[in-house]
């Protein structure tokens, strides 16, 4: 048998079966240039690790804690309670009708999410430096699969709100129909922010530090535990600069069957898209030195 | 016949200077760009930061079905060429065409994760390094028959030996059945059993068209499984051809640098 054969005297190298070499090549390795753009199809041929990374976030979250689902609701639970009782019992802020537990949580579950979201991608490329020098894949998907388990983490909340609108008689209209719209441009803003992050945080390890000073003011400037109705009308136009402030009160307009704000949601897409857009692109640019930097 | 790799004039040059040690902070950064704007408007001129060529004006091409070894002192460029092949850096100049779906080694258990199960390592480790779930599944036993971990499948990666750790990263990357096969200086920490079970792996899949390209300290492995040779030196290609060949010339170099 071949294989009983000491390596060192096994028969000298055949040649290779014949194989049709394709006549474009599969990969063109260039120095970094100003023009490049992001490659769509490689994005899309490299779904499953996109998959397999945010199974492997869920998978690890699930191994290492004890009441796994339940930190993921116990966050904007905590606060809920805190609010309720400081802002919506003692202070009483208005809510728009709406009993304001369910109020304040459904705010604080989409803040939540963009608030983890932007932060475990911005560090996202930070932490997965071992496979970033070792292995190739667009590296555009390692924030967004943090985004995408922090979407997971969204959906596993909503079953709580859903408990709750129950529990206080709130029916659902066919305003809930508008709020796929909105989760889709939470989760824009949420990566726009996040890539950004990420790339940053590998040249500039400041980044990480001041994100959460960043994100503790943009928390109360925009309208989670009080409603944007209590913003003079003056100042509205300068509120809905916050993409956030729309965003927000779409996802309750959906929820309680309000009035859509039509203006702070087209200037929160206007603002959101864009800025997605801005940075991919600077993304795009800072990643060919990732693996050198990292 | 066309070669599989076609490389021209690649290139890597490296920024030196304390900011390759030290990050610099936003601050730094703030700072530098005033005092760089103060010495322009000075009319000092501008210290530039040092900067080395880690691999420099290197071509060469291989035809599919080749091994090809990749020898030459620490630090002379070699990991960095195979690091530019699989695209983890970019080149500074040049340009190389891969005409093949590339599967790359470069270190061991790349994206293992400790607290998931040898099971869950290798779909993950698998997808990381370019498989699809379906081959995954489809080769699963074939892995696990490779690294000999059948009844650690359910263990979290942090129980296993260094041992096992290196045959399952290994089996899985030897499974990927690439077109073009990058592989550096991974076998080394190995025991000799499983290092020639590897070695083996490789030439079967050579043998079935796998084009190999092999960076090794290991001058004997080198030469008995390589078609021919690289040999490079302070980033420049020295020497190029039968690995006998090169292997001597290397190692005249070396003697006549000597003590």
């Amino acid at each position: 048998m071949a294989s009983d054969l000491p390596v060192g005297i096994s028969a000298p190298p055949l040649p290779a079966p014949f194989k049709h070499l394709p006549a474009e090549p599969v990969t063109r390795i260039r120095p970094p240039s100003f023009w490049e753009t992001v490659d769509l199809a490689e994005l899309w041929a490299h779904r499953e690790v996109l998959y397999f990374l945010v199974w492997r976030d869920l998978k690890v979250r699930y191994k290492q804690t004890i009441i796994g689902a339940a930190w993921v609701v116990l966050q904007p639970i905590v606060i809920t309670v805190i609010f309720t009782i400081f802002l919506g019992k003692l202070i009483k802020v208005p809510s728009d009708g709406v009993p304001y537990p369910i109020f304040a949580y459904t705010a604080l579950l989409v803040w939540t999410f963009l608030s983890n979201a932007i932060l475990s991608s911005s560090y996202s490329i930070v932490t997965n430096a071992q496979i970033i020098t070792r292995v190739y894949f667009p590296r555009l998907l390692i924030p967004a699969a943090a985004v995408a388990v922090r979407l997971v983490d969204l959906i596993i909340g909503s079953l709580l709100l859903l408990a709750l609108m129950i529990y206080y008689h709130v029916p659902l209209t066919w305003n809930i129909l508008m709020l796929p719209l909105f989760v889709l441009q939470i989760s824009a803003l949420a990566l726009a922010v996040g890539i950004w992050g990420a790339a940053l945080n590998v040249r500039y390890r400041d980044v990480g530090t001041v994100l959460p000073i960043v994100l503790q003011v943009w928390m109360f400037v925009s309208p989670i535990v009080y409603s944007s109705s209590i913003v003079p009308a003056r100042s509205r136009l300068l509120y809905s600069l916050n993409p956030l402030a729309g965003i927000i009160s779409g996802f309750r307009a959906s929820l309680f069957n309000l009035s859509f704000d039509w203006s702070s949601i087209i200037i929160s897409a206007v603002i959101t898209l864009p800025l997605l857009v801005l940075s991919i692109d600077v993304f795009r640019r800072m990643e060919a030195s990732f693996a050198d930097e990292v | 016949m066309n070669p599989i790799i076609k490389a021209e004039n690649l290139g890597k040059k490296y920024q030196l200077g304390p900011t390759e040690t030290v990050r610099p902070t936003l601050r730094e950064v703030f700072k530098n760009s005033v005092k760089s704007r103060v010495k322009q408007i000075s009319g000092r001129k501008r210290s530039r930061r040092p900067s080395v060529w880690a691999i420099n004006k290197i071509s060469f091409e291989v035809q599919a079905g080749e091994v090809l070894g990749i020898i030459g002192p620490n630090g002379a460029g070699k990991s960095t060429l195979l690091r530019i092949l699989a695209r983890i850096t970019r080149p500074t100049t040049g340009r190389a065409d891969l005409y093949g779906r590339t599967g790359s080694l470069l270190g061991v258990g790349t994206g293992f994760h400790p607290d998931l199960t040898g099971r869950e390592n290798i779909y993950l480790n698998g997808a990381i390094l370019g498989m699809r779930r379906s081959e995954i599944t489809q080769k699963f036993d074939e892995i696990v028959a490779f690294a000999q971990i059948d009844n650690f499948l359910d263990t979290p990666a942090k129980r296993y030996s260094s041992g096992m750790y290196l045959r399952l990263a290994f089996a899985i990357a030897a499974h990927l059945d690439p077109d073009i096969l990058l592989l550096d200086e991974v076998l080394t920490v190995a025991d000799a059993p499983f290092q020639k079970k590897c070695l083996r792996k490789i030439k079967d899949a050579n043998h079935e068209g796998t084009t190999v390209l092999f960076v090794s300290h290991n001058l004997t492995s080198v030469q008995e499984l390589c078609s021919r040779a690289l040999c490079i030196q302070s980033g420049e290609l020295r020497d190029e051809g039968k690995p006998e060949t090169v292997i001597a010339n290397y190692l005249k170099d070396v003697s006549e640098m000597g003590p």
